[in-house]
């Protein structure tokens, strides 16, 4: 198998952390050197100021009495201990004036002001045993004096060379450390990260696996981790919810396409088995084709009232007057009404605006002014109106006095293949409202069912069905 | 009149020409978009039938092709997939007229004939005539036997679109579609009412009946 690093080596965070834990011992190191550049360069600048103090020192007796008083002067200096400085005399020939506690240092070049630094034998110098190998660091001026005589004063550094090589050290290893705790920080961060990525994936991977009940855990302190996991849970919650519905419309479609199936074939059965007339047997086909032209009836508006409910059918929404579905649904329908012997008038306010689907809401408003029509028993009433009510919504209602539907059963008629008691001896698919309902939605609307305009005391209390839809608001603020 | 079949599946197909043959019609057949085009380029049809979803090349493409070639016999596309969205983008390729499946056979004979009227230039007609029936778009005046009958707007256009289509058999669907511009079947029998109302005013003061009752598809306005 191939090799795959741990999670939490892969995550976005750990990258994202080394990257940082670089960057900030980099920056450490750059930070830290410059200290040490400044340090290092202010320790030097003090022992060149006392090597020029004490070089005046020396040329002030040389203006007092030449050559000899600076071989006095340093022969004094050395024998009273000279300390950390250093005295070197040669003359032309590089003898050495015997005031001197140190050799002429070898392969030294002095710079443009005559500084040198060098490494000699601190051993010979104080005849002190020290620890290692007695070498030791100095820095030093030479100075060319007359008579071809050269002159180096000099002074041991080694304590400040030692402390800045130890600087260097202290800063490689800061840096290096820097580096470490930020690696170690962003391992620690990155697996924390990872864990809580990896119980999403845990509850993902058992969605995939079919269990939909299982939901992201959550810490609810709003950060984008959590964020995820609300989100994550909701989308959840909908494809659960969709399935649900799916698993209950199966059932439905399964339950109301079973019984008129069961009736046609029951119906062609009994006209192959019969002896009977061709009429009779024609009747029987007839009828076959009036059935199934009602079971394509009704799995068409399953198949509007998923797509409408799933939100997969986008519809073609518009800014129209919603006047003019209204008035072309009264003129469809007055016929109808008149033919069954009822009264049908309409009232519909114009110069409104609203967002609609011209062809939704007339079959949302066909389906209610059917039923009614299907209701209300001859002699009623059927009203169709619009207008704007008070809370500034556009409503139309559909107000009939057939029997109504009982406060109770309303919110379950709106449901899919509902049929209420009352209506199952009449045709129709238990999918009129349900549709209506989902027509409703789509537009951002509200279904209301009310009492209507009968007498309960006579045919019953009637029904006032309507759909509110927001009102557009005006052109000039689009 | 000469009908080419473009479907996939054989017995819908059968189903069809059978269905047209009966009907007076001669109907070929083409199992797929590519040799539908083939033989919708061969030959001169005077309405090619063609099924949406199809093997090798689907109808849309088909129909977009036989357009890109400045062929505009009438296309009537029939699918499974019926949303508005499917309509528009079927008519959208090419197509001329939209029937959903299932269908029976009565809506896709109507569809055929009205689709192949079409093809006769109907825009510079002012008047229509069928009988001693006369309607002058024009004026918006409708005349039987020398007396005008005064129609409501939507009667007017119900009977303009059945004038137009006299002699061949028009669907409720058809009327409701092209007439009302709904695209949902309504559960009544409202198209039947407006036409009891129409023949009310146009044929029962007079003799002869014009607007008949085809049983089991629709209405025919026939002299």
């Amino acid at each position: 198998m191939k090799y795959r690093p741990p999670a939490f080596l892969r995550t976005t965070a750990f990258r994202q952390t080394l990257l940082s834990a670089g960057l900030f011992a980099f920056s450490s190191f750059v930070i830290l050197g410059f200290v040490y550049a400044a340090s290092a360069g202010m320790m030097l600048r003090r022992a060149d100021t006392v090597i020029t103090e004490e070089l005046n020192t020396v040329m002030e007796q040389f203006d007092a009495g030449g050559i000899s008083s600076i071989h006095t002067y340093m022969l004094e200096r050395i024998a009273g201990g000279a300390g950390d400085y250093l005295y070197v005399m040669v003359d032309r020939s590089g003898r050495d004036s015997g005031s001197s506690n140190l050799s002429w240092p070898r392969d030294v070049v002095p710079d443009s002001d005559g500084r040198v630094q060098f490494s000699y034998n601190r051993q010979a110098v104080t005849g002190v045993a020290v620890s290692d190998k007695g070498q030791s660091e100095a820095r030093a001026r030479i100075l060319l004096l007359p008579g071809g005589y050269r002159l180096l004063i000099g002074l041991d550094v080694d304590e400040e060379i030692n402390l800045l090589e130890r600087m260097t050290t202290t800063i490689l290893a800061a840096s290096a450390l820097a580096l470490a705790l930020g690696v170690a920080g962003g391992i620690f961060v990155s697996r924390r990260f990872a864990r809580r990525l990896d119980d999403i994936n845990v509850v993902a991977r058992s969605v995939k696996a079919g269990d939909l009940k299982q939901r992201a855990p959550r810490n609810f302190t709003g950060d984008e981790l959590d964020e995820l996991a609300e989100n994550f849970n909701g989308m959840l919650d909908r494809v659960e919810a969709l399935m649900h519905r799916m698993r209950h419309a199966g059932d439905s479609i399964a339950h109301d396409l079973r019984t008129p199936l069961t009736r046609m074939r029951n119906r062609l059965d009994q006209a192959l088995l019969d002896e009977g007339s061709l009429e009779s047997r024609e009747a029987a086909l007839e009828q076959a084709v009036s059935d199934t032209d009602e079971l394509l009836s009704v799995f068409n508006s399953i198949l509007s009232l998923s797509r409408l409910e799933s939100g997969e059918s986008r519809a073609s929404i518009v800014r129209m007057d919603p006047a003019l579905i209204a008035v072309d649904l009264a003129e469809l329908y007055e016929p109808v009404c008149e033919d069954e012997n009822l009264e049908f008038s309409s009232e519909i306010q114009g110069g409104m605006q609203i967002y609609a689907d011209r062809g939704l809401i007339s079959q949302a408003l066909s389906n209610l002014l059917e039923n009614s029509v299907k209701y209300t028993p001859a002699g009623g009433k059927i009203c169709l109106r619009l207008r704007q009510n008070s809370t500034g919504w556009i409503e139309y209602s559909v107000t009939d006095n057939g029997p109504g539907i009982p406060p109770d059963d309303r919110e379950r008629a709106l449901q899919r293949f509902v049929r209420l008691d009352s209506s199952r001896s009449l045709p129709g698919t238990g999918l009129g409202l349900s549709l209506v309902k989902a027509i409703v939605d789509v537009h951002n609307g509200q279904i209301d069912l009310a009492d209507g305009s009968g007498i309960p005391e006579e045919g019953g209390p009637g029904l006032r069905a309507s759909l509110c839809l927001p009102a557009a608001p005006d052109a000039d603020n689009d | 009149m000469r009908i080419l079949i473009v479907e996939d599946d054989r017995e819908a197909a059968s189903y069809i020409r059978k269905g047209l043959r009966e009907s007076g019609h001669v109907a070929d057949h083409a199992g797929d978009g590519e040799e539908g085009l083939e033989m919708a380029r061969a030959a001169e049809y005077d309405v090619l039938v063609v099924d949406r979803m199809m093997p090798r090349m689907d109808g849309l493409s088909m129909i977009e092709a036989l357009r890109g070639d400045e062929d505009r016999t009438p296309v009537l596309i029939l699918s499974a997939l019926g949303e508005v969205d499917n309509r528009v983008e079927g008519l959208k390729a090419g197509g001329d007229d939209y029937l959903v499946k299932p269908y029976a056979f009565a809506e896709l004979l109507a569809r055929v004939e009205a689709l192949a009227r079409r093809r006769d230039p109907e825009a510079v007609r002012t008047k229509l005539v069928v009988g001693d029936l006369e309607m002058d778009l024009l004026a918006r005046t409708v005349i039987r036997e020398a007396e005008e009958i005064l129609l409501q707007p939507r009667e007017f256009r119900l009977l303009e679109f059945l004038m137009k289509h006299s002699g061949q058999v028009v669907t409720r669907t058809m009327l409701l579609e092209k007439v009302w511009d709904y695209h949902f079947d309504p559960q009544t029998n409202v198209i039947d009412v407006h036409i009891s109302r129409l023949r009310s005013k146009i044929d029962r003061p007079f003799d002869r009946a014009l607007l008949h009752t085809v049983r089991g598809a629709g209405y025919r306005l026939q002299a």
